[in-house]
């Protein structure tokens, strides 16, 4: 066992370990890997864990047989847990504990009287509003709406528009929003999203990605302005890579893209309006430095697979590349990373969908067929409970909380920033400007500093004014004795102008 | 008359951009050795401007310390200007030697230098707010400097004002020439040392067995 794990670990710690940091590196008991974060510089740094992993739960343990290819697994407001168990054709209903089956469901009546089976389902939504249950019927080329008790309320097939131009329709994710309109991710569309009316009528895409601009598209671009028409038609098209899942959040819908090539819009929060609200941010989700591996030669980057929105608006995203799950506050801030490639609990083999409920994650493993729970710690629990405070506005509040979060970890850095600005708040520019130094947070320092500046002048007022006015007399002499053998300008002349500019 | 000791040459020279050199060659003055100082000042400058900067202002990268980009920013840059220039004045009927234009180019620079160490210490008594006014001193001192390289370059020559714009030009394309050769030449002997070394394994591999 020991053995097993000496050898795994250089691989998956790889890319994960910068030179010097390997030797401070305590790792917490019962995981198969080292626990890291990024610090300013975006530098992997020994890190205390946020989640661990508690057990799997797998089709023997519930007693249905085991899963296969399981593609995604989602909670609804009545903590029922389903999970689309792709490849046996069925969706399975659990409840909160993962340990009791609700349902199976693999058979549907049709209004008309008739019955319908799934053919490989890939995706699954509930919705609080109207309590159907939305599954994303790959194989069958449909999305179907049915309610609790297998009745179908509704199918959406590929729709007869001019808008839609895709042979096929195979849909891979869906959700639905609070007016009952319905997203659904295809298979092999670059454009976004389709989105459905309540009643399942087509009103057209939402969300695409946008093409990055690599060497080669615009290299293409600038010889497409030279080149005839025939010869423009016969070239590969800019496309941007389709969406690979979202969910969606209050009013908000949050997209991943899983591309080994693309780094632009590889998480998106889009709005109403299909608008990304983070595409002026210079944001990266996944691992900053590309895995290398030896044995296939090849530089593997973050390919998120997954994303999922906690009830306290954190968003996490699961990496198949790594199997990691990254944990972002709702600021884009990077909170914790967690799960590895790896045999062990709390190891993956091929993620393929993610789920939250209260504070535990719920990672699918598709080759493994198992559900992964990962429990909070409780320094997770401190530090959700810091930055849940801090983002609120409330700094004040979160400095307790992110004094215990330097206890336990002196490499957070989010911590630092937190007490800088609570110090800040308090008046305390001393100390906040020791603590934005330790985060390397220019703009906190920057405020403490005006702060300290406008109290240290305040207090020592009559001593700087002395020292002024003596430094005046004694210069105003030197220039006085100057002058009775001129000599260019003076010395002492130069620092008065510099004084003055001062 | 300019019965001036070296150190006030160089207050002269400085607070002279139009003539100051032309007195300093008339007198033939000018002191290789505080040229040499003032180019270590230039070297310290450039270090505290990148590691002592306020940090209001500044995050300076504090885990790794190397000392080449600092060498290369003063003591390299200004011994391929000096040389550049020289290199090509000579081609066009230039009078300046080779020590006369390192010491005039280097009492160019110290309105530079005293910038760089002006703003260091401003940099911790101001706030990101009032940043304008080190802007203005650090754009005196660079256009102070500009125009005294200049004058420099004119009287240590003889040029005429045109002819000085053009041998500026043509020694800004030599230092080009010469960072680029610089940089091809290291990395050909970078390939010879691993050549070498190479040679070197494999010979002691063989001995050994």
């Amino acid at each position: 066992m020991k053995k097993s794990i000496r050898k795994l670990l250089p691989l998956i710690l790889s890319g994960v370990l910068l030179g010097g940091t390997a030797a401070s590196l305590i790792a917490s008991a019962g995981e198969p890997y080292d626990v890291y974060n990024y610090d300013r510089w975006g530098e992997a740094i020994p890190s205390q864990a946020g989640y661990i992993a508690d057990r799997t739960v797998s089709g023997y343990d519930l007693g249905i047989g085991p899963m296969d290819s399981p593609s995604d697994i989602f909670c609804d407001h009545n903590r029922i847990f389903y999970i689309a168990d792709t490849k046996n054709n069925r969706v399975i209903a659990l409840d909160s504990e993962l340990d009791r089956v609700v349902e199976i469901y693999d058979e549907f009546r049709l209004p008309d009287g008739s019955v319908t089976t799934l053919d490989q389902p890939e995706g699954i939504f509930v919705s609080a509003e109207n309590d159907c249950i939305y599954i994303a019927d790959s194989n069958n080329e449909r999305v179907l709406v049915c309610n609790y008790d297998s009745e179908v309320v509704m199918e959406i097939v590929r729709p007869d528009s001019e808008l839609f131009s895709a042979p096929t329709f195979r849909p891979k994710r869906v959700v639905a929003d609070k007016a009952g309109n319905v997203y659904v991710v295809l298979d092999n569309i670059t454009t976004g999203a389709a989105m459905f009316g309540p009643e399942g009528e087509f009103t057209g895409f939402y969300g695409a990605n946008r093409v990055q601009p690599t060497s080669e598209i615009i290299s293409n671009y600038i010889r497409n302005i030279f080149s005839s028409e025939e010869k423009k038609a016969s070239r590969p098209r800019n496309v941007p890579t389709g969406i690979t899942s979202f969910d969606i959040y209050g009013d908000f819908i949050f997209t991943c893209t899983a591309s080994s090539t693309q780094t632009t819009d590889t998480v998106k929060k889009l709005n109403a309006a299909g608008k990304n609200i983070f595409a002026n941010l210079e944001l990266a989700f996944g691992d900053y430095t590309p895995i290398y591996d030896a044995s296939q030669n090849k530089l593997f980057s973050p390919a998120i697979c997954d994303i999922d929105i906690a009830d306290d608006g954190n968003i996490n995203c699961l990496d198949l590349t790594t199997g990691r799950v990254f944990q972002y506050d709702e600021d884009c801030n990077l909170l914790f990373i967690t799960g590895t490639i790896a045999k062990q609990v709390g190891g993956f083999n091929q993620v393929s969908a993610l789920e939250s409920l209260d504070n535990c994650l719920y990672v699918l493993d598709s080759q493994k067929n198992t559900v992964t729970v990962f429990v909070e710690t409780s320094f997770g629990e401190v530090v959700h409970e810091a930055a849940e405070l801090y983002n609120a506005g409330y700094y004040e509040e979160a400095l307790e909380p992110w004094y215990e979060v330097l206890r336990r970890d002196g490499n957070y850095r989010r911590a630092y920033i937190g007490v800088a600005s609570a110090l800040l708040r308090k008046g305390d520019y001393k100390g906040s400007m020791k603590y934005a130094k330790l985060a390397d947070a220019p703009l906190i320092y920057d405020k403490a500093f005006e702060g300290w500046r406008r109290e240290f002048l305040k207090e020592h007022f009559t001593e700087i004014a002395a020292i002024t006015a003596v430094l005046a007399a004694v210069l105003i002499y030197i220039g006085k004795r100057k002058k009775k053998k001129p000599a260019g300008i003076s010395a002492a002349d130069m620092e008065n102008t510099e004084k003055k500019e001062e | 008359m300019m019965d001036l000791s070296q150190g006030q040459w160089v207050k002269h020279a400085v607070t002279h951009p139009f003539e100051g050199f032309e007195d300093m060659r008339w007198k033939k003055s000018g002191s290789m050795k505080i040229a040499a100082l003032i180019i270590l000042l230039l070297f310290f400058a450039q270090i505290a401007n990148g590691r002592l900067y306020g940090f209001q202002f500044r995050v300076s990268y504090d885990k790794t310390f190397s000392i080449v980009p600092y060498l290369v920013k003063s003591v390299v840059l200004f011994a391929v200007w000096v040389i550049g220039n020289w290199s090509v004045c000579t081609l066009l009927d230039g009078e300046g030697t080779i020590k006369n234009i390192c010491i005039y180019s280097a009492y160019a620079l110290v309105p530079y230098i005293a910038q760089l160490y002006i703003n260091v210490l401003l940099s911790h008594v101001l706030i990101m707010d009032e940043y304008v006014f080190m802007q203005v001193i650090q754009f005196i001192g660079v256009g102070w400097t500009a125009i005294l390289l200049f004058s420099a370059i004119k009287s240590v020559h003889q040029y005429s004002f045109g002819k000085t714009v053009f041998a500026v030009l043509l020694t800004v394309v030599a230092m080009l020439i010469m960072l680029f050769l610089l940089v091809l030449f290291m990395s050909l002997i970078q390939q010879v040392y691993i050549f070498i070394s190479t040679i070197y394994t494999e010979i002691f591999y063989r001995i050994r067995v």
